[in-house]
């Protein structure tokens, strides 16, 4: 299956890049769940998980990217069936943590099922796409496209885990547009939000999501309660300065000023401990990442690849962007983690298989 | 697989698509960068604020006031420390729970510490709120008992004033109190937080600044939760400057124990001729002043103010009264230093004189005879200084009460000091827009009618008299030590100064020496030790008012005693009063005791005790109260 030649095709470049962000989360998760006995510092278990589940990403990494994607597209229905039954069965019979409903527990590991969704989803849609020789020109097929989304999306949602449900909706973009989704329906689509919103705004939001909105807007309306991680994390942010305070030594994470610092606002914590040359450093290795992920999207020898490497970038890239908007106030904060270097096995285990796709595209430009 | 090989076209615009794509988020990222450096940058120092704020406490250490001495070197206020049980908002969930459960358990009102609570609403939440001062151990110990329903509810250590002598020279030393809330906004509280503690009477007000030292601080770090990590650093409180008084404790002691033994309120005030020190300052009745240092309750407090005897009034310096005889002093400086009269002018008395028509008494009712002016204060013969009085005019009498300073406020270095009263022309005119009847004068010649003077402006008379015209300004601070060890402070100019004749001086002093050997204050008298004074006696009331009010106040009349001693080059000068005495007759006892002691101190000798108590109040008569019809009824104590 492996042949020997599609090792030189292997995108070194940015198989490094990946492992360097992963790398530097990991350091930034020691840094804010380190504890100290007597006096000596020591790694806590997140970063012991957290080691595990590079393990395994690694693993899920080589395997995504030795076997062609073309076999995989082939099954994608069947993966997207086992999606769904996967994510019914949480629903059903899933562990509940912090009052949602989203992890399948496998003893040592807590499977989160819906981190996978963006992958199958990507290849399902690449898939249906990529067979398709109108692309994405046609309404009707749009439609189909959007049915396969919204299945999954609903799902998740309902756990509830809304954050992880949105991050479907740029998948889906992701594709059409490649698959030449028309301009001028994207305009169609970004107006009927715009004026959907005052509407939804006015009958289908309910209180509370409204007052979230607007402690987003003003969090000084509410500084103790809902606006607090938001003016914390720009506070965390603001006082790191151009070279930080420096590693194990930030104020607002160590002290737990900011929540679940490890977690959602781990980019806060780099802002806070290494700076805004920090901040320039990460930002930069994301970037590579994503531009030379779309390059592998050009170098594809077929509509399949472009799309599946499309639809990985997109969910890859929304999720980057708005987890960093919030890790500085600039966006309401919501369950979004900072895919590879959040702390979160499922989630690294994920978007390693994804890029190991993402390679295997790549690899694979040459081969018939 | 071959249906999805791409056509040129589509690569075409594929490629254009991802090049837009990668347009774009390159542009966001961009963005990105552009809002890091806006916040990390840009708005730096402000987040770096608020970071230090969310981590960093400020804590005060509260200084321990300056240590007060007195002239000697005895410790007369110190510090010692206590414990207040304080809040720490922050750290509190359910702050009505917590009140709730901290009442149950130390059974003070619920409502006490929310009002203390709302006194300290603009301060951060971090800094603790003392909702009890000065907690006892049982209730420290009520509290550590439960203090896991108690979060945020801690002990803190604090230096406490302390009063070694209890209620000794209560009103020298004032108290303190937390600063009230309506005194932030005073110029003097500059700096001042609420909290802090402060003098509200006496020395510790006068000289709160100095005393006050400057507060420590702590900085800590901790974390969201309020819980501490660590200590950055400590800034040890100053200590108040310490204070060195012109006060002797031991004379101090003596005139204030010898008015409890004999069973008197009243007022005493012992100065040093030369320079105006306080050697004794007494007022009683007096409080413990270590009340207030532990934060004094409610019940306490009230019961001091409504007290009918006015515990928390310093009679020295905020007491009218009639001075009586005392006044006669006055009378006779001023006719001989005016020339209207000489030493060795005889008058007689027959018991009365008639001036303006009206009838004026002597005490003695058959009249002294005649007598010179030495005798007439021997005596105090009421006749004789009627005659002066009349021969002077209210203005020259009250020029000399001036000069001497029963006109003026003494200008001692404790809080609210009030004027005596001493009428003239222009002050009648003034006050009650009437002229002066030339009839009013006789009464204020023997220290009745309208003149009225506190106990100081009395000792301030003698001591100007005793060195021979200076009116020092009575003050009670000697020596500062700004950490270099005790250095005097420089001697507060005198008010007021004149020459009197020495003429003047021996013919008074004679008199006063006479007085208290061979005439109305006898009792006083100590051998070797040439005490000159003269007794007093100021009426309550008159004597038709005395009858209607009997049973309903104390009528009975303040008994006066201003001396100075010995006779010649006198080192003390003061006075006793004796409040309700029945007349002048206990005062005598207890200036010859505090004079005794001071004596006996300055000798190395051993103190005088009190020894055997005093049975029935022996009144010896000086004065007979005057005429019926001048003397206006008048309350001689302060309202």
């Amino acid at each position: 299956m492996f042949e020997r030649r599609l090792y030189f095709h292997i995108d070194w470049a940015l198989l490094a890049a990946v492992l360097l962000i992963v790398a530097i989360g990991l350091v930034m998760i020691y840094s804010t769940t380190y504890v100290t006995v007597g006096g000596v510092s020591r790694a806590g278990p997140q970063v012991k998980t957290q080691v595990y589940a590079l393990v395994l990403g690694l693993m899920a990494l080589a395997i995504c990217m030795m076997v062609d994607y073309r076999m995989l597209a082939e099954h994608s229905l069947l993966l997207y069936f086992g999606l769904l039954g996967l994510l019914i069965y949480v629903l059903v019979k899933g562990s509940t943590q912090f009052g949602a409903q989203r992890w399948i527990s496998l003893g040592a590991f807590n499977l989160q099922p819906s981190e996978f969704a963006r992958i199958v989803l990507s290849l399902i849609l690449a898939m249906y796409f990529g067979e398709n020789r109108r692309g994405a020109r046609n309404t009707g097929d749009l439609l189909v496209g959007g049915i396969f989304v919204a299945v999954p999306l609903l799902l998740i949602a309902k756990q509830p885990d809304l954050g992880t449900a949105a991050t479907l909706v740029p998948v889906f973009l992701g594709v059409a547009y490649l698959a030449g989704l028309r301009m001028r329906l994207l305009g169609a689509i970004a107006l009927i939000a715009v004026l959907v919103a005052p509407v939804a705004w006015q009958f289908a939001l309910k209180d509370y999501q409204k007052s979230r909105i607007q402690t987003f807007i003003d969090p000084q309306q509410d500084p103790r309660g809902a606006g607090y991680q938001t003016i914390q994390a720009r506070i965390t942010v603001g006082s790191g300065g151009l070279t930080g305070k420096g590693f194990m030594e930030g104020t607002q994470g160590q002290y737990k000023f900011l929540p679940v610092a490890h977690n959602d606002f781990i980019f806060s914590v780099l802002a806070e401990e290494q700076g805004f040359l920090g901040v320039l450093v990460v930002l930069g290795l994301y970037l590579f990442v994503v531009l030379r992920s779309l390059e592998a999207a050009r170098l594809a020898k077929d509509r399949l690849g472009v799309y599946l490497v499309g639809g990985i970038i997109a969910g890859f890239t929304f999720q980057v962007v708005y987890n960093v908007a919030m890790s500085v106030g600039l966006a309401p904060v919501k369950g979004i983690t900072l895919p590879l270097m959040s702390y979160g096995g499922s989630s690294l285990i994920a978007t390693l298989a994804a890029f190991g796709l993402i390679l295997n595209v790549r690899m694979r430009q040459f081969t018939n | 697989m071959g249906n999805t090989g791409m056509m040129p076209d589509d690569r075409r615009n594929l490629t254009l698509r991802l090049s837009v794509l990668q347009g774009i988020i390159a542009a966001v990222f961009g963005v990105l960068a552009v809002g890091f450096w806006v916040f990390q940058i840009v708005q730096y120092e402000e987040f770096k604020d608020r970071a230090d704020n969310n981590h960093l406490r400020r804590l005060a250490l509260r200084a321990p006031r300056g240590v007060v001495l007195d002239r000697h070197g005895e410790v007369l206020i110190s510090n010692r420390v206590t414990f207040n049980i304080a809040l720490v908002r922050e750290q509190v969930r359910d702050l009505d729970r917590t009140l709730r459960i901290l009442s149950d358990a130390t059974g003070v009102d619920e409502q006490e510490f929310r009002d203390r609570i709302t006194r300290f609403s603009r301060e951060p939440a971090y800094r603790p709120v003392v909702l009890i001062p000065n907690a006892s151990d049982e209730l420290r110990i009520a509290v550590s008992a439960r203090a896991l329903e108690l979060p945020g509810v801690i002990a803190e250590e604090v230096p406490t004033r302390r009063y070694p002598t209890s209620a000794l020279a209560a009103h020298i030393f004032g108290y303190v109190t937390e600063v009230r809330e309506e005194q932030l906004a005073r110029p003097e509280f500059t700096g001042i937080g609420p909290g802090a503690i402060v003098g509200q009477a006496g020395v510790e007000q006068a000289y709160n600044t100095l005393l006050m030292g400057v507060e420590g601080r702590r900085e800590v770090v901790v974390n969201s939760i309020g819980r501490e990590i660590e200590v950055l650093g400590t800034e040890k409180p100053i200590e108040g400057r310490s204070l060195q008084l012109t006060i002797d404790a031991d004379v101090q002691r003596a005139t204030e124990e010898m008015f409890q033994h004999l069973g008197y309120n009243g007022a005493a005030v012992i100065l040093e001729p030369q320079s105006g020190e306080v050697l004794s300052l007494v007022s009683l009745p007096a409080y413990n002043p270590n009340l207030f240092a532990t934060g004094i309750d409610r019940a306490s407090w009230s019961a001091l103010n409504t007290d009918t005897l006015r515990p928390l009034s310093n009679r020295a310096l905020q007491g009218r009264y009639s001075p009586g005889s005392t006044f006669k002093i006055v009378v006779a400086v001023a006719a001989l230093e005016e020339g209207v009269s000489t030493p060795e002018r005889q008058i007689f008395c027959p018991g009365s004189a008639t001036f303006f028509g009206r009838s004026f008494r002597c005490h003695k009712a058959g009249g002294h005879g005649s007598l010179d002016l030495r005798r007439a204060l021997e005596q105090s013969c009421n006749v004789y200084f009627y005659t002066l009085g009349n021969m002077l005019g209210i203005d020259r009498i009250h020029k000399w009460a001036d000069a001497l300073g029963m006109a003026d406020r003494t200008g001692i270095d404790l809080p609210n000091e009030v004027q005596s009263i001493m009428p003239s022309t222009a002050w009648k005119l003034r006050t009650r827009g009437e002229r002066w009847y030339p009839g009013e004068t006789i009464s204020v010649a023997i220290g009745q009618g309208q003149v009225s003077t506190t106990p100081l402006s009395m000792a301030v008379m003698m001591m100007t008299l005793a060195n021979g015209g200076t009116r020092h300004t009575p003050h009670l601070l000697k020596a500062i030590d700004e950490g270099r060890g005790f250095e005097p402070v420089p001697v507060p100019a005198p008010k007021s100064a004149v020459q009197m004749k020495a003429s003047t001086m021996k013919a008074v002093g004679d008199g006063l020496w006479m007085a208290v050997h061979s005439g109305t204050a006898r009792r006083a008298m100590l051998p070797g030790r040439d005490i000159s004074g003269k007794t007093g006696t100021a009426q309550v009331i008159s004597l038709g008012a005395a009858q209607a009010a009997k049973g309903k106040m104390d009528v009975r009349h303040h008994g006066w005693f201003v001396f100075f001693a010995p006779r010649d080059n006198p080192e003390i000068a003061g006075v006793i009063f004796a409040e309700h005495a029945g007349g002048s007759g206990f005062s005598l006892p207890i200036a010859k005791h505090a004079i005794e002691t001071y004596f006996a101190k300055k000798e190395g000798l051993p103190l005088p005790v009190i020894e055997k108590p005093v049975t029935a109040p022996v009144v010896i008569a000086d004065v007979a109260p005057a005429t019926a019809p001048v003397a206006p009824p008048r309350s001689g104590g302060n309202p």
